[in-house]
């Protein structure tokens, strides 16, 4: 069940009204049943692997609490093995097969191991990691074990951020499942108008810009320069809204059942560093990495070499999240690149600014390290895109030739997606420098907040493309 | 519960979310309605030919199919050669949903005399994108009852959409200003549906096979069936006739067989030029590896018309 889909809007409509028709005591199990269902629309069987996980880590919480000593250690270890054990068999492992194929190819040696032939669960990078995240913190002593199997199968399961995130932390979401939630107005518009928003960025926005990457992304071999270099720039929004539109959407809908999730972006289009973008895009996987892998191994806390070593890593391992492809892996090692140079080159470019006196026209300096970061962010999403790493080479070579025209295949696809990022742009400018004026979304008169969610809605069935589909992180 | 859904808060959010609809109710009435004027106002462009085809056209011989349709038929040729008047209501890009329901339009307003089906290779191939593209059809589904069957096969909850009055215009809003305007007048207008591609192909021939997919989507074999079946059901000559392409695929398109295979089961001629020594390999005859250019539309026209003539015997 995808959320822009009228299977949801039922879904969601009638959930909510039974959530909040029913006791609090019972609300807990309308939630897991319905999440249940929710991720049983995609593939049924896959549920088992959920409950599997839910299983191992709920009694791995248990144990770890009540063990002392190196035992304590253990249990997490079990419990670390047996998820990032199933995210290797349903997602690495013939990615792994392929590469030893071909390592062992280079001998003259042929591959015994068989394939398998699975299908990749939906989300399931996502719900190892938000289920990891409880066993580590009651490790670490930061949360109580969940004694309640039903709430924690429910921390796993949350539907809206069930299959794409935000991945939550126990001590944000577990308590909420306990707390009883009354129908509150505000609340509820406040959900509503971020769906309606995530709505209007999916489907106006990315699956609009989706038209024309997907084809010239689909066919690099038959595209000039020029029109790979458009196609990389709407990829470069088509994402962001197609992902911050989701998570929108999923904030939204725990909004009005009265849940309070994590903000997994912060208009990282006007990140001034590639440092400051990922504090800004998908936070909530930046600050699992963060607080599970960077600052364990160290973080910049040891010698130069150990914190470049130390981010490379971070950033190697995101990229292998995102997928099991060398695509994924280079995109990851060019955004670890992108930090581990701009720390050596810090001294440099501050000189640099001096020097040319950039510093005393503060916007102007601000225009261009946005301008920048967005550059080379899209840079990086070439490899993110592209099918194979011979794709993504044929897409630079193609874009640094610069030739060819644009392929313009109807002059409307072309200006529908140029409208649709200058309303984007527009919103999100005013939004991160004009926070608080002239604010139609939250003005003060009821008419004219109606009047711009309803234009918004009108906007969406005249100009939103009903046709795109799934959102690009299900495949996560 | 009760008190969930009595209070005054409740009661509140049930106002504001009224008053909330009531808006886009209205901004939907008030714009569908202009959008539709706007529509059916268009004198030039593919939705006017739409219209046209649906409404008004009543040639003795109508073409059906897809862009191979509309740039390789030139119904000039047929109505100088067969003596009868031509139309080409073809469509870039549509499947066969789509040439049913003009059909079931035409047959509701008259009975031609002849229809010439455009066939490609692929056709009956699995793809959403074929159901996605009956979105052209959205602004006739009110209009024309007979349509309605075929634009559902859209998606599931086509009706519910289709309850807005802007929905059947979505995205069209630059191609109705274009449709409106005098600069597409001059360039997309054509009095019979014909729109002839100039270029020559310049380059290699190309190397890829067109004949790979194999699986077949039975809604839309069904569909061809139901197309000719209401042909033979209106006594109306039908020749389905698959226009040659630059190259040969490796091996014969399972589209092709298929269509063969259920053209013969009614008895109906399926012209197939897709290997025909004549024209493959000739670039000078092509625009691209699927569309034949001017050059190679009048020698493939007045091939279609001689094989034709044979077939019904006017010519030994």
């Amino acid at each position: 069940m995808i959320f822009n889909s009228f299977h949801f809007i039922y879904f969601f409509i009638i959930i909510t009204s039974l959530y909040f028709a029913l006791p609090h005591r019972q609300r807990w199990l309308l939630l897991l049943l319905s999440s249940c269902y929710f991720y049983m629309a995609f593939v049924p069987i896959y549920i088992l692997i959920l409950g599997f996980t839910i299983v191992v880590d709920y009694f791995a919480g248990i144990y770890i609490e009540n063990a002392h000593g190196k035992r304590r250690k253990l249990f997490l270890i079990y419990s670390l093995v047996a998820n990032i054990g199933i995210l290797c068999i349903f997602k690495y492992y013939n990615f792994i097969n392929t590469n030893f194929s071909y390592l062992l190819h280079g001998f003259g040696v042929s591959n015994p191991i068989p394939y398998l032939s699975i299908l990749l669960p939906i989300g399931l990078s996502f719900h190892t990691f938000q289920a990891m995240s409880y066993t580590i913190e009651v490790y670490r002593g930061n949360q109580k074990a969940e004694r309640h199997f039903g709430i924690y199968a429910l921390y796993v399961m949350f539907f809206p951020q069930l299959v794409t995130g935000p991945i939550e932390r126990p001590q944000n979401l577990l308590h909420q499942f306990r707390e009883k939630h009354h129908f509150d107005n505000n609340r509820v518009f406040e959900g509503l108008k971020l769906m309606i928003w995530g709505l209007f960025k999916k489907l106006v926005i990315a699956d609009r810009l989706g038209i024309y990457v997907n084809g010239a992304y689909n066919y690099v071999d038959q595209q000039d320069g020029m029109t790979l270099l458009l196609a990389t720039i709407f990829f470069s929004f088509q994402v962001y809204c197609d992902f911050s539109g989701y998570s929108d959407i999923a904030i939204g809908t725990a909004k009005v059942l009265g849940f309070d999730l994590m903000t997994n972006f912060r208009r990282p289009i006007f990140a001034k560093s590639t440092g400051e973008f990922w504090k800004r895009w998908h936070i909530s996987l930046s600050t699992w990495f963060k607080d599970y892998l960077y600052f364990p191994m160290g973080g910049n806390k040891g010698s130069v070499p150990r914190w470049y070593f130390n981010l490379m890593v971070v950033f190697l391992i995101s990229g292998l999240w995102h997928g099991a492809n060398w695509t994924y892996i280079i995109w990851g090692g060019i955004n670890g690149f992108y930090l581990v140079f701009a720390i050596m080159t810090k001294k440099y470019r501050e000189k640099f600014n001096t020097l040319t006196g950039i510093k005393k026209l503060p916007r102007l300096h601000q225009f261009f390290q946005i301008l920048i970061t967005f550059l080379l962010i899209t840079f990086s999403r070439i490899f993110f895109r592209s099918q194979t790493v011979e794709d993504a080479f044929t897409v630079i070579k193609k874009i640094l030739t610069f030739k060819g025209s644009i392929f313009n295949d109807g002059t409307a696809i072309l200006l529908y997606s140029f409208f649709a990022i200058s309303f984007l742009l527009v919103v999100e400018f005013k939004k991160e420098f004009y926070k608080g004026s002239f604010t139609l979304s939250h003005h003060t008169n009821f008419w004219v907040r109606n009047s711009y969610y309803s234009l918004l809605v009108i906007i969406i069935i005249l100009f939103g493309v009903f046709d795109g589909g799934q959102f690009i992180y299900f495949q996560f | 519960m009760k008190k969930i859904f009595m209070n005054n808060s409740f009661k509140i959010f049930l106002l504001k979310v009224a008053a909330f609809f009531v808006v886009v109710f209205l901004l939907d009435f008030m714009i569908g309605n202009l959008l539709k004027k706007f529509y059916f106002r268009q004198e030039s462009g593919y939705d006017f030919l739409t219209t046209h085809s649906l409404e008004n056209a009543k040639a003795d011989i109508v073409i059906f199919g897809s862009s191979r349709a509309v740039n390789l038929f030139n119904p000039n040729i047929f109505e100088k050669e067969m003596k009868m008047t031509c139309y080409n209501a073809g469509r870039i890009g549509e499947p066969i949903f789509y040439h049913y329901a003009v059909l079931k339009s035409v047959l509701k307003r008259y009975k031609p005399k002849m229809i010439l089906l455009s066939f490609d290779a692929g056709n009956f191939s699995i793809k959403q994108e074929a159901y996605d593209k009956l979105a052209v059809l959205l602004p006739y589904y009110k209009t024309h009852p007979e349509l309605r069957s075929i634009v559902e096969l859209k998606g599931s909850h086509e009706k519910v959409k289709l309850m807005s009055n802007m929905y059947p215009y979505n995205s069209l809003l630059l191609s109705m200003i274009s449709g409106n305007s005098a600069y597409s007048k001059n360039k997309y207008s054509s009095p019979n549906g014909f729109f002839p591609i100039k270029k020559t192909f310049a380059g290699p021939l190309p190397t890829f096979d067109y004949s790979i997919e194999k699986a077949l989507d039975s809604i839309k074999i069904n569909t061809y069936r139901s197309f000719i079946k209401d042909c033979i059901n209106s006594n109306i000559q039908l020749f389905i006739v698959c226009p040659p392409y630059m190259i040969n695929s490796i091996g014969t398109d399972a589209s092709i067989i298929q269509g063969k295979k259920v053209a013969q089961e009614y008895n109906i001629s399926f012209l197939d030029y897709s290997r025909d020594t004549f024209f493959t390999k000739r670039i000078a005859l092509f625009a691209d590896f699927r569309h034949l250019n001017e050059k190679g539309v009048e020698l493939f026209s007045n091939k279609v018309i001689e094989n034709i003539n044979v077939i019904k015997g006017l010519v030994h």
